[in-house]
């Protein structure tokens, strides 16, 4: 029930259309409900005339059309007012729908990393849109079903009772039976449901995974033994698809069962009555045309609880959907602490003493120990997973250290607002991210307001100008992550967007591995001019970038085992020696 | 080639009976107002003259009629939920083999994400519609149908009106989905859009972080978000429609069956208990096309799902396999592989992405390529593995065209390690048991130390059980390139080729994984990569410039010959040169 707390907060904001739908349904709800009733009326004014010796027919006429105007009257204000209704509520609950989405997805971007890194990202991605979704369907159906539901019911049960009340309490008495079956077997069918959703997810997971890297398992002659995996998963989601659906399906059935059964009883006893009420005087008299007014309450009654019944499994899995996006919303936003602003450019980044794992039993380095000059160029080098991508997670502010400082300009970054900290480092990391969009937005993404002089000069410093040019529309093509570019040119395009932004501090991270020496050639004489008067890091295995550095650091099981220039280590033997010495071999 | 309804084959049975057994519900609940209209009229008679047996005898059968029913409907949900599951299973199952048996152009072609959607959404709809047909949209029109006849035993002049409300219902039903089943298209659009980018900002939230751009990020979202509520608007103001006025024309048809009744009464050619009965009638008209109408969403859904599947179904492989030749034998220097002349551009594409490739690869020789970033390496790959085929010339793999050659023993034959690494979920035994489906622990052992990935994997408790999460991110990229190296080395296969495979690992395990491989027996190797460090020993090397091939030979050949391959090699090496 928490979970519908923060449903609530936002129905609060439209508190006045949640209003304005409840009048709407004040109106249509009984004016349908008192259709059936003038019905019943007309159809009396024809029972008492002909029972007459001499019918007369003015008299019935003018009865008649009195009723018959009520009714049409009654057609125009259901009519007119459901629509507005149906309309107004699908709207207002997307609108309050909407809402909910873009204060999750601000959610998404105020969490800290660590939160998005520990998460699958399929997952948020499934919150954020199918369980979303759940929601929005539930609350439709659910919504419009209970206003009219609790209306038409005490509607009915009012009138009815008024009417007659041994009937009533027949409807009364069977009615909630067929409530009972949908809810039991809504019940049983839930189990199949939670399992037929996860077999749903593994193997929208196995799909992805297979097809994606088609090449791979086309390369194995894997195909038979993938189909084989996949036909297991498959035939179990068939399993208990196959339950799941057979037993919902069963719901209006049944309730169809017993809403008849009650039709025929009421039935039953309203002839009984008609012929038998009058003589016991309790107040159970009845006319033909109050059978048939009755038996479309009864009828009615019934409805509201089978709709509710049939959007159970919705609202179920809408509970279930709304358990999950509180999840987010729960979970702390990053916090920031700092409250500094540097505005000068930086001229010194200290590591002191600094210790780091994600988990607080797996290390993955301390005793970390440097500094980096305004100016310099240090190049971080060392076997793989010894920690090189997490200083960048640590500089950034992605992470925090568990122990040490790191200070920039002599003031300790836990000091610097995050976002202040981050305006003054540039990053290209060894995954470049390209997102769907012109290549022009790709590249403008961090500096929005740039001149297409500024872009151009930039595109041919960063050497992906003659690229660009050779793509069907230039600037404007369409590019994203999985088409378009080879892995090289993503990198060429992440390159230029970071070029654009000039900052002070550069961190590469493995950029240039993927392009070829030649290109990295010629991008690395254009971040030298960039890197002139600015500072940079770079964690590379290249060896022709390492060794025009003006600090190597060999970073090894989490430490820092040789610091100095490239001719300096080679004097001294050791590791780095063996490391420039093992490409000749 | 079948498409979508042939996945049906195998349910004809339940086709065919579902929908009868629900049609005998159907004439049962039919029935129930005459039963009624009995009761109104010769049973209050017979009541009024002491016999009540005609009030509650037919009310018992209604009853029975009811449980009958519902049995009958029992069947029809028992079989509907068999053919509709069995279908969507069948289908998914036919729509992965297809994927699988397309070549990997076809695949890029079609686009992968679109290829997923098939399976994970469109089969559902095409399953749910199959429940729906099975299970509703034949009750509707015999429901529908038979409340006509029945009105019209009754009254004939009453069934008029009843056959006018009908076609009118109809034609707003149909207006109201042409024109929502284009809005619902473009409200479709801009949920992709959403999920775009969603997607999108998910793997960029390091970036979105760094530049600062959350809120600009932040508005667009609103900005899709609030697009997509403008369209959905539209659709909701028109689905809207549907309810109100179903309920007015049906109701209206009440009131005129009321009058034009009322003057038969007074005539005596219709007698009460019937007016009851046919107002009976048009209120089961009314809710049995409420529930079409709900449906008509489902089947517009349905239909743009079963055109793409078709799509893909019916979709022809562009590269056959013609296994005339397979497991062929051939010695250490005989040719393994001969480009001649080879071109090769995309499907709809202007230009060649490789032209004039010529060159020879025997048995046992290690081949060097190198080249720049679009230099058309890769390309060559693929062709070798037969993912494209050739636009001009000819490829020869062991003296005949590869194109005559087993393309499941071709593949046997190679192992590939291209530059994306990839793994499986699963663990690392299951990921290198994909390269060769029977190694034993002591090969799988081999392969992991031949590829310098034993020493972290033996530090694990569970060794090789040990578990591998999605695409590997529990591994650093080093390792997950050695994974992926010994998965393709535990293959022992003819023909190793490394694309760029080592460009995670440093210079002295680079060294020591191209020496274990060099150390393996009748291996011809081709090594593809930036560092001519990787490829200086090989045999031949190829060096490749925008799609062309700049010069082949070995490396103190092409210092000489190659101007490209000496600027590349200087600029790695050259100081050691001055040293």
């Amino acid at each position: 029930m928490n979970n519908f707390k923060i449903l609530l907060k936002y129905l609060k904001r439209s508190l006045k259309s949640v209003i304005f739908s409840l009048i709407c349904c004040l109106f249509f709800v009984p004016a349908t409900l008192l259709i059936p009733f003038f019905t019943g009326k007309c159809i009396d004014v024809f029972t008492e005339t002909m029972k007459q010796v001499n019918p007369d027919y003015s008299l019935m006429l003018q009865n008649e059309l009195r009723y018959l105007f009520i009714i049409c009257g009654l057609i125009i204000v259901v009519v007119v007012f459901q629509y507005i209704f149906e309309s107004f509520v699908n709207i207002f609950i997307e609108r309050t729908i909407v809402y909910l989405r873009n204060d999750l997805y601000q959610k998404i971007n105020n969490v800290s990393i660590s939160f998005i890194d520990s998460h699958l990202h399929g997952d948020l991605v499934s919150r954020l849109i199918n369980d979303v979704d759940n929601v929005s369907t539930a609350l439709i159906s659910g919504y419009k079903q209970f206003y009219q539901g609790v209306i038409t019911i005490i509607f009915v049960l009012s009138f009815m009772f008024w009417q007659n009340w041994l009937l009533a309490l027949i409807v009364i008495v069977f009615t909630p039976l067929s409530f009972l079956l949908s809810y039991i077997i809504s019940k049983k069918s839930h189990i199949y449901f939670k399992k037929q959703a996860k077999e749903v997810g593994d193997l929208g997971a196995k799909t992805l995974e297979d097809f994606e890297n088609i090449d791979i398992i086309k390369s194995f002659n894997y195909g038979d033994e993938s189909f084989k995996k996949f036909k297991e998963v498959n035939d179990s989601l068939y399993k208990v698809g196959r339950k799941a659906q057979f037993l919902s399906s069963l719901t209006n059935p049944a309730t169809r069962l017993i809403n008849n059964s009650i039709y025929a009883i009421v039935g039953v006893v309203g002839a009984i009555l008609v012929v038998y009420g009058n003589n016991i005087n309790i107040g159970i008299s009845l006319t033909v045309g109050g059978i048939t007014t009755f038996l479309q309450y009864a009828s009615q009654f019934a409805k509201p609880l089978n709709e509710i019944s049939s959007c159970l499994s919705e609202i179920q899995t809408g509970l279930a959907s709304l358990k999950r996006i509180n999840e987010i919303f729960e979970y702390n936003d990053d916090i920031d602490n700092g409250v500094i602003e540097v505005k000068e450019e930086i001229n010194s980044l200290m590591l002191k003493d600094v210790m780091f794992g994600y988990e607080k039993d797996k290390i993955i380095f301390k005793d970390i120990d440097f500094e980096v000059k305004k100016g310099q160029k240090v190049a971080i080098v060392g076997p793989t997973g010894c920690g090189k991508t997490t200083i960048i997670n640590l500089l950034l502010r992605f992470y925090d250290p568990l122990n040490g400082e790191i200070n920039v300009n002599n003031i300790n970054t836990l000091d610097i607002k995050k976002d202040n900290l981050r305006n003054h480092f540039g990053m290209v990391l060894q995954d470049s991210w390209i997102f769907h969009g012109t290549v022009l937005e790709n590249i403008t993404y961090g500096k929005q307001n740039a001149t297409m002089d500024e872009v151009i000069k930039t595109c041919k410093s960063a050497n992906c100008y003659d690229l660009i040019m050779r793509l069907p529309q230039g600037f404007d093509t369409l590019i994203s992550d999985d088409e378009g570019l080879s892995k090289g040119e993503k990198q060429l395009i992440c390159i230029a967007r970071v070029m654009l932004t000039s900052p002070d501090f550069l961190i590469l991270d493995e950029a240039t591995s993927n392009v070829d020496t030649r290109t990295e050639a010629n991008i690395g004489k254009a971040l030298d001019r960039l890197m002139k008067h600015k500072t940079s890091i770079v964690i590379a295995h290249r060896l022709s970038t390492i060794k025009t550095s003006d600090l190597i650091l060999v970073l090894k099981d989490g430490k820092i085992i040789e610091k100095g220039n490239h001719n300096e280590l080679l004097l001294e033997k050791g590791f780095y020696y063996n490391l420039f010495n093992s490409q000749y071999r | 080639m079948e498409k979508s309804y042939y996945s049906l084959r195998n349910y004809k049975k339940e086709l065919i009976l579902g929908p009868l057994f629900k049609v005998i519900e159907v004439i049962f609940e039919l029935i129930v107002p005459f039963l009624m209209k009995y009761i109104i009229n010769e049973g209050i008679e017979y009541a009024n003259n002491g016999n009540i047996w005609h009030i509650i005898i037919p009310g018992l059968i209604i009853i029975l009629f009811c449980i009958l029913g519902f049995c009958s409907t029992y069947v029809c949900q028992y079989f509907a939920s068999i053919a509709s599951q069995g279908f969507g299973t069948d289908l998914r199952n036919r729509i992965y083999q297809k994927v699988l048996s397309l070549s990997l152009s076809d695949v890029e072609n079609l686009g992968k994400s679109n290829l997923i959607n098939l399976i994970n959404n469109d089969s559902n709809r095409l399953q749910l519609s199959v429940a729906m047909l099975i299970r509703l949209v034949i009750r509707a029109p015999v429901l529908v149908i038979g409340s006509l006849i029945c009105s019209f035993i009754i009254n004939v002049k009453v069934g008029l009106i009843f056959l006018a409300i009908v076609p009118l219902i109809l034609l707003i039903l149909g207006i109201i989905i042409y024109f929502n089943s284009r809005q619902y298209l473009k409200v479709q659009k801009s949920v992709d859009g959403i999920i775009t980018y969603t997607n999108d900002s998910l793997n960029g939230a390091r970036v979105i972080r760094a530049f600062n751009t959350k809120d600009i990020s932040n508005k667009k979202y609103e900005d899709l978000t609030n697009d997509y509520f403008k369209e959905s608007k539209k659709a909701n103001l028109v689905a809207a429609l549907v309810n109100p006025l179903t309920f007015l024309i049906v109701d209206v048809a009440i009131a005129l069956v009321i009058y034009f009744g009322g003057n038969l009464i007074y005539k005596g050619n219709l007698t009460d208990g019937d007016l009851v009965a046919l107002i009976s009638y048009l209120n089961q008209i009314f809710v049995a096309l409420v529930v079409v109408t709900n449906l008509v969403v489902i089947f517009t859904k349905a239909f743009s799902s079963k055109k793409r599947v078709d799509a893909l179904l019916t979709k022809e492989e562009t590269i056959k396999n013609n296994p005339i030749y397979k497991d062929i034998k051939i010695d250490k220097g005989d040719t393994l592989i001969f480009f001649d002349n080879v071109d090769f551009k995309y499907e709809n594409a202007e230009n060649n992405v490789v032209s004039n490739i010529t060159f020879e690869i025997k048995k046992g020789e290690t081949i060097g390529i190198i080249g720049g970033t679009g230099s058309g390496k890769t390309t060559l790959i693929k062709l070798m593995e037969r993912f494209y085929d050739t636009s001009n010339g000819s490829i020869y793999y062991k003296g005949h065209n590869i194109k005559e050659y087993d393309i499941n023993c071709l593949r046997d034959e190679i192992s590939l390690v291209n530059q994306t690494n990839v793994l499986f979920n699963g663990s690392i035994k299951s990921n290198l048991l994909m390269g060769n489906k029977n190694a034993t622990l002591d090969e799988m052992t081999t392969a992991l130390k031949e590829a310098e990935a034993y020493e972290f994997v033996n530090k694990y408790d569970d060794y090789i059980d040990h578990e591998v999460l999605e695409n590997g991110k529990n591994f650093s990229g080093g390792q997950k390139q050695r994974l992926c190296l010994a998965r393709s080395l535990v293959k022992k296969s003819q023909l190793l080729i490394l694309d760029d495979s080592t460009s995670a690992l440093d210079y002295i395990t680079d060294f020591k994984v191209r020496e274990n491989i060099s150390k393996i027996d009748d291996l011809t190797t081709i090594i593809i990569s930036q560092r001519t460090s990787s490829i200086h020993n090989a045999d031949k090397i190829i060096v490749m410039d925008n799609g062309k091939i700049d010069a082949i030979g070995t490396h103190e050949e092409l210092l000489n010959s190659s101007i490209l391959y000496k600027e590349i090699y200087d600029s790695q090496v050259k100081e050691k040169e001055h040293e």
